[in-house]
């Protein structure tokens, strides 16, 4: 195992460094006059032209990305240039805002697809026509609308929670759960009608399998069955889905973050890419593959503590 | 029969800790009382470095809360002292003296005296500020510890109003070093940012300066400036009374904002219209003659542009200087009527009877601005053959120039500033660098007449700008900002957010 995860590391690596240098090109390509963007109108040629030498911008694309790499792997990922701020203290600073709501709005997706899910596999009929509907308004209502939505019922007319901005949890709890749960549901809709259909298939297609009547022949109660013996088998493509959304959930919140003003890396991400911010750009793409590559590397690890068959190799 | 009663205790205790959380992590506890004012802008500081980001207009709130200017406008935009009690020109007007408040000290304790504000002049002059060349050329000298001159070549009459604004700023020097001097600023304003609460880019939390010299103008314990880009954002925060004031960015939520129980404040600053660059014809010859600029002038509905890109909020115009100024000609904004048959005669007697084609750039940002001036230009015979200069390159491709004329957004300055951005041949704004011997004239007797000479210089000047058409403004758009009913606010005629000392709680 322990080779498994130092090969997937060092695969990760490379993919990294492949990400970092196409993103770099592309935002260099994309740039524009970043001098002139930072400045504004009112900056004369001269200020300009002082701005465009002071970032190291009329140098060679290569050279700038050589210094970029180099300070990079020692930890130094630059200064934002439309704040000043250390990219690193930027990135770092919004990460924990954006990896409480996706992992909150994971874990509750879990939670109720599980238990929709198995709901509507069992029970079939009614109940199951409801989930699967209710799973269809999950896929056809887009996040941003539900969360607009959400503002207007629960922040805005019945001031329940916030409608902009975020607490951390260091500074008030009640404030950091007002912050977070409207977020967290808008993300977790879409997820939700996503997971809840893989895993009713998943509990379907076990529970016809001879095991199942086996156990239950054994005297087994039906809750055992499921929860205890199908649920593991079942579990496996699930949590594969649940890892593709949580990938998904960090892009869905660039809008949902927009909507509530919530000073996250998602929106840091729309401010820094529409700016040309290419330190930050560059710090934000290093930390989501990261997480993608970690993300990946733990769901491969629970996939083989859950289920015996799969190898790591 | 427990677990029901079990998940029923918890979900009521789930919904009183949540009926609990209502507000109170907006940070707008005490809305409108002396305790906390809660702000809204749509753009946060570039860099607290004065050297390196300083700026007014909708970044002032930022800058204003820590550091103090030099001299200060008050509500209706007149300087008056605030750092430096006294200012005289000499005789030249080349020399201008400042007396310094005495005892004023910077939040790390070191003193603001004449030897810091020269250091801090020199360092706004020689770094990358969007204002640093307005005090290029210029030597500073600490003649006491109180008195400082500045020294100029040439008269400059813009220099007072600068020192009220950006270029004026005071930032500590024993701050020039610091690592995070980009965002810990040391200055001596009412305000102290708080670091470690605030998130750069997104919320910045202050508190009052507890040795501020000018207690009495600080109303405020806490200030917090939240930055929201988004128009619905700041809708939603106003709506759900998490600010205080906002800055509104798009005047279509005005009527909204009102259904809130908010106040409108407003103010112009800035006209949208066409800037004809090329007044010399080196690129496009059809722009020399002043009769192709004045029908391009009357080919534009201004009132219809208003209505369609503005909702009706502004002002039609067709001068480029502001209301404020002493330029400024009611009677001019009607020199050219909205008259296309009118127009394409004048395009005739001027030797382009099938009209002709002219190369603009666009941007998607503005597509429906550059479909209609292309849609009215087309009515009298002009055809506009427009380029996308690609994300960031739209105002460096113009000064460049790489176009013979514009569609434009741009400030409107006090006068000698609006003269140097957009009229006189070095003005940013003038790429072509085109020069006319009148127009000089008049600039030279607005920098170096009396100030009723100047002032008639202004008003001729503007009165000739306008009947040789080098612009074609549409319309001033309003600048809008919204305070909810616990807060008064005197909104400054001349800068795009409020002044921080104009607001006040209402109880």
């Amino acid at each position: 195992m322990l080779a498994f995860i130092v090969r997937r590391l060092l695969s990760g690596v490379v993919l990294i460094a492949v990400i970092s240098f196409l993103a770099f090109t592309l935002l260099y390509a994309a740039g524009g006059d970043i001098a002139r963007r930072i400045l504004g109108e009112n900056a004369t040629a001269e200020t300009v032209a002082k701005k465009t030498a002071e970032l190291g911008l009329n140098r060679p694309l290569l050279v700038q990305y050589g210094d970029w790499l180099s300070s990079a792997v020692t930890g130094n990922l630059g200064r934002s240039w439309f704040n000043g701020e250390l990219v690193s203290v930027s990135v770092s600073g919004r990460l924990s805002v954006t990896l409480s709501i996706v992992i909150g709005a994971t874990l509750v997706s879990a939670i109720l697809s599980i238990l929709l899910g198995v709901l509507a596999a069992r029970r079939g009929g009614v109940i199951d026509a409801g989930v699967q509907f209710l799973s269809l308004v999950g896929f056809a209502v887009p996040g941003f609308l539900i969360a607009l939505l959400l503002v207007l019922v629960f922040a805005v007319n019945l001031g329940w929670f916030k409608a902009t901005g975020y607490t951390p949890l260091t500074t008030s709890f009640s404030g950091w759960v007002a912050s977070v749960v409207l977020p967290i549901v808008a993300l977790s809709i879409g997820a939700i009608a996503t997971v809840a259909q893989q895993v009713r298939g998943s509990v379907i297609d076990a529970t016809s399998r001879d095991y199942v009547r086996t156990l239950r022949a054994r005297g087994l109660s039906e809750n055992s069955v499921i929860y205890r013996h199908v649920l593991r088998n079942a579990g496996g493509p699930a949590l594969a889905v649940l890892a593709v959304q949580f990938v998904g959930l960090l892009g869905g919140a660039v809008i949902v973050e927009q909507i509530f003003a919530i000073p996250g890396m998602g929106q840091l991400s729309v401010r820094a890419t529409t700016q040309g911010d290419i330190p930050v750009v560059m710090g934000l793409v290093i930390a989501f593959a990261i997480i993608v590559v970690v993300v990946n590397l733990l769901i491969d690890l629970a996939q083989a503590a859950l289920n015996p068959k799969v190898r790591l190799s | 029969m427990f677990r029901w009663k079990a998940t029923a205790a918890l979900a009521v205790a789930a919904a009183l800790v949540l009926t609990g959380c209502s507000g109170g992590g907006s940070g707008t506890e005490g809305s409108g009382s002396a305790d906390r004012l809660t702000l809204t802008a749509i753009i946060g500081p570039t860099s607290y470095d004065i050297g390196a980001g300083a700026e007014y207009g909708n970044r002032s709130p930022f800058f204003q809360a820590v550091f103090d200017t030099l001299l200060q406008k008050d509500s209706k935009g007149e300087i008056q002292p605030w750092l430096a009690t006294e200012w005289t020109y000499n005789d030249a007007k080349t020399v201008l003296t400042l007396t310094l408040r005495d005892g004023v000290k910077f939040t790390d304790g070191t003193p603001l005296d004449a030897s810091a504000v020269v250091a801090s002049l020199e360092r706004f002059r020689d770094g990358t500020s969007p204002q640093a060349a307005t005090l290029a050329g210029k030597e500073f000298a600490a003649v006491d510890a109180t008195t400082v001159t500045i020294t100029q070549a040439a008269p400059d009459p813009s220099l007072v109003n600068l020192l009220s604004v950006a270029p004026g700023l005071i930032e500590a020097p024993s701050s020039f070093g610091n690592a995070d001097v980009a965002t810990n600023p040391v200055g001596s304003g009412p305000y102290v940012l708080d670091t470690a609460s605030s998130v750069t880019g997104t919320t910045y939390n202050y508190t009052a300066n507890p040795d501020y010299w000018n207690k009495d103008a600080v109303k405020y314990q806490n200030l917090t400036i939240n930055v929201l880009e988004d128009p619905t954002a700041t809708l939603n925060a106003i709506r759900a009374g998490e600010a205080n004031g906002a800055k509104i960015a798009d005047n279509n939520t005005i009527s909204e904002v009102e259904g809130a129980g908010w106040t409108i404040e407003s103010n112009e600053l800035d006209f949208q219209g066409l800037l004809l660059l090329d007044r010399a014809g080196t690129m496009a010859p059809e722009l020399a003659n002043v009769k192709v600029r004045q029908a391009i002038n009357m080919a534009f509905d201004r009132e219809a542009l208003l209505q369609s890109l503005q909702s009706g909020y502004g002002t039609v115009t067709e001068q480029v200087f502001p209301k404020t100024s002493v330029a400024y000609d009611e009677s001019l904004d009607s020199t050219y009527p909205y008259d296309p048959a009118a127009a394409k005669k004048l395009l005739a007697d001027a030797g382009y009877p099938n009209g002709f084609t002219l190369n603009m750039m666009s941007t998607p940002a503005f597509q429906q601005t550059f479909d209609l001036v292309a849609q009215q230009l087309s009515d009298i015979g002009i055809t506009v053959n427009y380029t996308d200069p690609g994300t960031g390159n739209f105002i460096t491709d113009m000064l460049a120039p790489k176009y013979p004329a514009t569609w434009m957004a741009l400030e409107q300055n006090p006068d000698w500033q609006l003269i140097n951005f957009m009229i006189a041949p070095s003005a940013t704004f003038n790429p072509f660098k085109y020069e006319d011997p009148k127009v000089d004239a008049y600039i030279s007797t607005i920098q170096n007449g009396s100030q009723s000479e100047a002032d008639t210089a202004a008003k001729e000047l503007n009165k000739y700008i306008v009947d040789q058409a080098w612009f074609a403004p549409f319309f001033r758009v309003q600048g809008t900002f919204a305070t909810d009913a616990n807060t008064n606010l005197e909104f400054w005629p001349t800068n795009a957010y409020p002044s921080i000392f104009d607001f006040s709680p209402k109880n």
